[in-house]
């Protein structure tokens, strides 16, 4: 940073003016300061902000443009106000990908807020071999979604190892790629699986911060694990429980990749298992693909998952008063 | 360090622009329809998904193009099979669609539309009669005029099936269908005989389904659909009654093409169209399978098979139009079509090439026996598969089918709900 920018900073808090000079006048100077930024800052943040505008703000504004109006892939479109989203309100399939991707999210986000949390406290002893079971849990969050995804499709397969194994115990087979509900819910079931990992890792370093004797003086009082469990450890990690609510409340509500993998392209049978992300994916993509009605179910997307997690944070909010 | 008010706002307003400018494809590209000029400079050729397997036959055939028109230079380019609409709609939007294109007449129908697709009855006409009339007009495009792309390789698989289910449901496996009513009649029996264990059949009909049922798709028009007529909702009444007795896999309602050719291989199935390339697959993947591997043709009511048609689209907005026409042309002509079918079991559009003995005359081989079927019918076949029908179309199609599966309609409504989406969408690609 040069010395005339590093003067004309400290002009902005009177002790100098705009030339670098001490006890300038005072207002002039500091017009002067708020009217000439110093340059350097910007010239750090180009690069980052040059990146953000390019593959975020640009494309989100873009969005936002394009819900507006009948834009196609190949042809530009025009102005049609609101006629998208009136759209939307008579298009069965919105609706059907509105309530699955409310469903994954009230499906997955309680067991990946609380099932880490238990995990998390089974990892956390230091006894002999527990790096090894930290690492398998973990496994499934490194490895690729496409093959996790595969892997799970032979697994639930009509003719695969789950359905042997339950036919061999007298339980018979069961259509889990095959039944819309049960296609949603095994979907829901690798999301968990897959997410384990992570937040065990976010639960694992709130942990390392709760007091121990905190548990002590509890335990002497008498508390079991059990009350121990509620009345220490989760007020303790409750921000971050907070944290976790809502990282996977959006992650859950914009689900695309297991639900894809799984169902297929087409969403399931006669697409009942569509996410509202897969429909932006299918109504937006290829040579025919409707770019203005994509933008617009994605800002429907956009203004739910906003929405969520102000819901969260009010509801933490409210919890801390 | 704060950020003013109106940094902000010429941020904003600068993406704002940005969007409102669009980056759709546009018509001032520049390209000239004229290909009558001196065949020069340099383009770039974009393949489907060929690079892995036919590299060498590709590299020879540029450097072959490079020597008879001194002064060109070809650049290949080859994209994944996965996502190549997509890749060619992110080109065409961006303005940066290769000179020469491998396109299926689904793919070139919104490219012409758009502009971007050469029409070759203005650009080359002297080279139509080279090809197959049937093969040429496959990349014609309803409510325009012109054809939009060189014919290029033409495929009809055949269909393959399980000899040894055949018989053990007590079928004659030397006779398997031919026609969908022979079909529907021994599916149902292979499902009754093996307790619904093994279905004859891994997919909901497609629209080519409904073409080879003999099912009138589209108006004479081009402009509307019709496949909910009487006939379309017979096939799909029989299709219900497959599914009922698990004669059609329970999971056809989510297969793909992937899970279909697995179902076959373990035997879940016992029958599933395919390609002579599938052969050597059943060879090493499933040799038992391949013992009892029986080929035949694709079931057809209406005595034509379905035929798909590659071809060689040369971009509208070009600055290179003979280069890309003559070398769009050399890669379709009669010696290059017939030199490349030697390499891959595909098949030449242009006119005459199907009668060399390579196509006429079987060795006592499955490959030839299989490539001499497919070339006799294909003398016969037709594209079904209407050149506006997208993928959404495919999609609403298949869900309503599978509504129809499931009795959750019957299938006159899924039929007349499907052209009613289907004609929305046609309208809405305008």
């Amino acid at each position: 940073m040069s010395s005339s920018t590093v003067s004309r900073a400290r002009g902005g808090n009177g002790v100098r003016d705009g030339n670098g000079l001490p006890g300038g006048g005072g207002v002039r100077g500091g017009s002067r300061v708020r009217r000439q930024l110093p340059t350097s800052p910007w010239l750090f943040a180009a690069p980052g902000l040059l990146i953000i505008s390019a593959f975020i703000l640009y494309p989100f504004v873009s969005t936002l443009v394009n819900a507006f109006t009948d834009r196609r892939t190949l042809i530009p479109g025009e102005f049609v106000g609101l006629a998208n989203f009136r759209e939307l309100l008579h298009d069965d399939m919105f609706w059907i990908g509105l309530r699955n991707s409310t469903l994954y999210v009230l499906g997955v986000v309680p067991a990946l807020v609380i099932l880490p949390l238990l995990l998390a406290l089974l990892v956390q002893k230091n006894i002999p071999g527990i790096a090894f079971f930290r690492s398998a849990f973990y496994t499934p969050v490194v490895a690729s979604i496409v093959v996790v995804g595969l892997i799970w499709v032979w697994l639930l397969d009509e003719r695969g190892l789950v359905n042997s194994v339950l036919e061999t115990i007298g339980v018979g087979r069961i259509g889990f790629l095959s039944d819309q509900w049960l296609l949603l819910l095994s979907a829901m079931a690798v999301t968990v699986w897959k997410g384990l990992g992570y937040y065990m890792i976010i639960y694992l370093a709130a942990l390392a911060n709760v007091p121990r004797e905190l548990h002590e003086a509890a335990a002497v009082d008498g508390a079991g694990a059990v009350r121990r469990f509620l009345t220490v450890t989760v007020p303790a990690v409750r921000s971050t429980m907070v944290l976790v609510g809502a990282l996977s409340s959006v992650a859950a509500f914009k689900v695309f990749s297991e639900v894809y993998l799984m169902a297929g392209p087409s969403g399931g049978p006669a697409g009942e298992d569509t996410t509202l992300v897969m429909l932006v994916q299918r109504t937006g993509t290829g040579l025919t693909g409707r770019v203005g009605y994509a933008s617009a179910i994605s800002v429907v997307v956009f203004v739910v998952t906003v929405a969520l997690m102000l819901l969260v944070l009010r509801a933490d909010r409210r919890d801390e008063s | 360090m704060p950020v003013s008010r109106r940094t902000l706002t010429a941020a904003f307003t600068f993406c704002l622009a940005l969007s409102l400018s669009g980056c759709g494809s546009g018509g001032d590209g520049g390209g000239s329809t004229d290909a009558s000029g001196k065949v020069e400079g340099d383009i770039t050729f974009q393949t489907w998904n060929l690079r892995a397997n036919f590299k060498p036959y590709f590299e020879g055939l540029i450097a072959d193009f490079e020597k008879k028109y001194p002064g060109t230079h070809v650049k290949w380019v080859d994209q994944p099979a996965e996502g190549y609409a997509d890749k060619i709609s992110a080109d065409a939007a961006g303005g940066t669609l290769p000179d020469v294109v491998n396109v299926s007449p689904d793919l070139v129908a919104p490219l012409a539309k758009a502009g971007l697709a050469l029409d070759l009855d203005k650009a080359a006409p002297q080279y139509r009669k080279e090809y197959l009339a049937g093969a040429w007009a496959s990349h014609r495009i309803p409510g325009m005029s012109g054809t939009y792309a060189f014919p290029w390789y033409l495929n009809t698989g055949p269909l393959f099936y399980n000899k040894s289910l055949f018989k053990e449901a007590g079928l004659d496996a030397e006779r398997p269908p031919k026609t969908y009513d022979e079909l529907f009649t021994q599916a149902l029996e292979l499902a009754k005989k093996s307790d619904g264990k093994v279905a004859t059949l891994a997919n909901v009909p497609t629209i080519e389904d409904f073409g080879r049922y003999g099912v009138e798709l589209m108006n004479k028009q081009g402009t509307a659909f019709a496949f909910n007529d009487a006939k379309g909702v017979e096939l799909l009444t029989e299709y219900k009654e497959l599914y009922d007795a698990k004669a059609l896999d329970p999971q056809a309602l989510t297969a793909t093409p992937e899970s279909s050719g697995k179902k076959f291989l373990t035997g879940a199935v016992a029958m599933n169209p395919g390609s002579a390339l599938d052969l050597g697959n059943f060879k090493k993947q499933a040799p038992s399978l391949y013992k009892n591997i029986g080929i035949t043709d694709q079931i057809t009511s209406t005595g034509h098979v379905n035929m798909y048609v590659m071809g060689v689209m040369v971009n509208a907005q070009t600055k290179k139009t003979p280069a890309a026409v003559a070398f769009a042309h050399y890669v379709t002509d009669a010696a290059h079509q017939m030199s490349f079918a030697k390499q891959v079991a595909i098949f030449p559009s242009t006119a005459g090439s199907l009668d060399d003995p390579y196509f006429t005359k079987e060795d006592g081989t499955d490959e030839t026996r299989v490539r001499v079927a497919a070339a006799k019918s294909l003398k016969t076949a037709v594209n079904y598969t209407p050149v506006l029908f997208s993928e959404q179309m495919k999609t609403a199609l298949r869900n309503e089918v599978a509504k129809a599966l499931q009795g959750k309609q019957s299938p006159e409504e899924a039929l007349d709900n499907a052209v009613k989406a289907c004609d929305t969408l046609l309208q809405q690609q305008g």
